[in-house]
């Protein structure tokens, strides 16, 4: 497996250190321009709050075509007589190799994870290449609920703009905590703290070349980690202030490796969260503060405009996944989008196109991609919903309304168990006409709930 | 006179026995052979019907979108499928054996082509549908790709895709039938040619202006895209 993830310039890497205590992975792609400041406070987070500990940062590189693993290399801490009160008693080892599989974050993550495992490393931390607002601080947060309090699956927790994350905010969030009962506010949050047990754990699976690889990464270690009762807990790392994406990237791609992941572990961890009701707070560390935040822009119309061309043009799609009644209520509202600000995709049509795509997608393994890129305009609906709704609000409001679609997730969870075990044969939007007065009892068993 | 008249009338009745002798018999084994075909494939339709009820056959068919495809109201069961395939099967071998009971050139010759022939009807069929498939999953993706990069008249675009496929389907499926071969063949060059010359003459000569005119705004679209695409990254 060693020999599989690693290159021989890794190898050799490991032959020479042959034992840290902490591992601090970044992935990176063409990160030249914020890299530098990563690695840096990783390194004094290191230095400060673990000097009687072996550190090393391990850069997993995609390829970089500009200096990205020269300047991991290079950075030097400024002032660290500074920042440093005293010397510490173990180094901080420093190395940078490309890693090898399909291109993204997930390839890059298997590759740190065989080093810490290689490494035999108590604790492992991750942390994005393109953050700007990462501290010392982050490392400590993230390294010291696994070193000392034994949790294996450290998650982040950061105050952002009430438009960004809004994949997480709509869909992902509100869906972990429904299936698997726990309140991880950011799941795919991109930086975590891992225990060596949920390391050696990940490794052991062979769905490395999936979603997995790339964008669905995040998803996939946070679910493993909730379903497989792993202890969870989260830090308070303050704001998240990170570089734009790749203009390139696609949305719809971003949106179907994540959403992706979520509903190919469903699959898998079917017996979990079908026996698991309601949801549970879990531990958050750190002192809560408020910060500023990066304003953010959206297009409106744009977004509006995409949820009505699917409307004019993804009928026969939609039409394989969605129930008749929640077809006709998109379709239906597709004639609001001309006067924007009227706008408005509600909770419970949002959460049932969900649960129902959840369920397409487990019924129609050959058209999965097709159903999930297909679920972008209904996305970009409900994110111009969302922007309207909260247009006036401030942060704590955000929260409170975020929760709220949280609870009309969990309080439709029967739709869902109904759906997901009704072996069904009929295409779902003919079903619930009247024949399919079964569909509408499970609906009606959510509502109670 | 009456002598001739009872000799005519004698021959007749001779031919008459003669060919009642000849074809009742083979008639009535047709007849019966017929009979017992039908009440064999209505038989063993009820038991397929009862026997496939609910396995695997049906997923496979909801998943793979053949259900779909082959009925839009997704109602079609794969049991219900292979048992009406059988059905039709016991029918036609019971009809060539009943043919085969006459022991004419005619009955001899229909049965070989029928054999001839059911053999590349199945492949034909075969290639029919899973062209039909094809262009249904495809013509699907065209769909999605250009609605999420908002490309105007995706519709347009998807059916364009789905026809493409199916005669290709179609041309594929006639040369393994070796039925009409070369006009299809001929007709597929032709418009293949004719859509590459039209889009030559469009952008050269007549539509020179409206063609410039399109790619500008596309690139102008394009540009406008990029830019609102990294406004959306934050999602």
């Amino acid at each position: 497996m060693e020999d599989k993830v690693l290159s021989g310039e890794a190898l050799k890497a490991l032959e020479t250190i042959r034992r840290a205590d902490i591992v601090i992975g970044i992935p990176s792609y063409n990160n030249a321009g914020t890299i530098g400041h990563v690695v840096q406070a990783a390194h004094v987070g290191l230095a400060r709050y673990f000097p009687q500990f072996t550190g090393i940062i391990v850069n997993s590189d995609g390829g970089s075509k500009d200096a990205t693993r020269d300047i991991v290399l290079s950075s030097r801490v400024q002032d660290s007589h500074l920042l440093l009160v005293s010397t510490p008693l173990k180094g901080v080892h420093r190395v940078s190799f490309p890693y090898h599989g399909i291109p993204g974050k997930g390839s890059a993550f298997r590759m740190i994870f065989q080093m810490a495992l290689s490494l035999k490393a108590k604790a492992c931390a991750v942390v994005d290449s393109d953050l700007r607002s990462i501290t010392p601080e982050w490392i400590d947060l993230l390294i010291r609920p696994v070193l000392h309090s034994g949790y294996d699956f450290v998650a982040p927790y950061y105050h952002r703009h009430k438009y960004d994350g809004t994949i997480t905010n709509s869909i992902v969030y509100p869906l972990t905590r429904a299936l698997y009962g726990q309140r991880l506010r950011q799941p795919i949050g991109g930086d975590f703290g891992l225990s060596s047990a949920l390391i050696s754990r990940y490794l052991t699976r062979d769905d490395w070349e999936t979603d997995v690889a790339r964008y669905g990464i995040d998803i996939w270690m946070t679910t493993i980690a909730v379903a497989e009762g792993f202890r969870v807990c989260q830090s308070f790392l303050g704001a998240k202030l990170h570089d734009a994406k790749d203009p390139g990237a696609d949305l719809s791609a971003m949106l179907h490796q994540v959403v992706g992941s979520v509903f190919a572990l469903m699959q898998e961890y079917e017996g979990v969260w079908k026996s698991r009701a309601g949801s549970e707070d879990v531990d958050l560390f750190g002192f809560r503060y408020d910060v500023g935040l990066d304003p953010i822009e959206v297009n409106l119309e744009r977004m509006l405009g995409a949820f009505r061309h699917g409307c004019q043009d993804l009928g026969e799609i939609w039409r394989l996944a969605l129930e008749a009644d929640t077809l006709a209520a998109i379709l239906a509202l597709s004639k609001a989008t001309s006067n924007g600000a009227a706008f408005h995709l509600d909770d419970e049509l949002w959460v049932r196109i969900i649960y129902e795509f959840a369920c397409a997608y487990k019924r129609r393994p050959l058209e999965r991609g097709l159903l999930l890129r297909s679920l972008t305009p209904l996305y970009l609906a409900r994110v111009a919903s969302f922007v309207i709704e909260s247009r006036t609000m401030f942060a704590a409001d955000v929260e409170k309304r975020i929760d709220k679609l949280c609870l009309r997730f969990e309080a439709l969870k029967p739709y869902l168990k109904f759906l997901w075990a009704a072996d069904r044969n009929l295409e779902p939007a003919r079903r619930a006409e009247p024949k399919g007065a079964g569909v509408q009892q499970g609906l009606r068993t959510g509502l109670e709930v | 006179m009456i002598g001739t008249l009872q000799e005519v009338f004698e021959r007749a009745l001779m031919r008459f026995s003669h060919q009642v002798t000849t074809y009742l018999p083979p008639l009535l084994v047709a007849l019966a052979t017929l009979a017992v075909a039908y009440l064999l494939a209505r038989g063993t339709r009820w038991m397929l019907t009862k026997a496939f009820k609910g396995i695997a056959f049906d997923r496979f068919l909801r998943e793979s979108g053949l259900s779909s495809m082959l009925d839009r109201s997704g109602r079609i069961r794969g049991a219900s499928l292979v048992a009406g395939a059988a059905y039709w099967l016991i029918l036609i071998a019971g009809f060539l054996t009943a043919l085969d009971a006459f022991d004419t050139k005619l009955s001899s010759q229909m049965i070989e082509a029928t054999v001839f022939l059911l053999p590349k009807l199945v492949t034909g069929g075969a290639i029919l549908l899973v062209g039909f498939w094809l262009a249904q999953y495809l013509g699907r993706s065209v769909l999605v790709w250009a609605c999420n990069e908002e490309i105007p008249a995706a519709r347009r675009l998807a059916l364009a895709a789905r026809i493409v496929i199916v005669f290709v389907a179609v041309v594929v499926a006639s040369d393994a039938l070796g039925f009409a071969r070369n006009v299809f063949l001929a007709a597929f060059i032709i418009l293949v040619g004719g859509a590459v010359l039209i889009a030559s003459l469009a952008f050269g000569l007549g539509a020179r202006e409206a063609v410039q005119r399109y790619l500008e705004g596309g690139t102008a679209r394009a540009a406008e895209q990029r830019e609102e695409r990294s406004l959306w990254n934050h999602l």
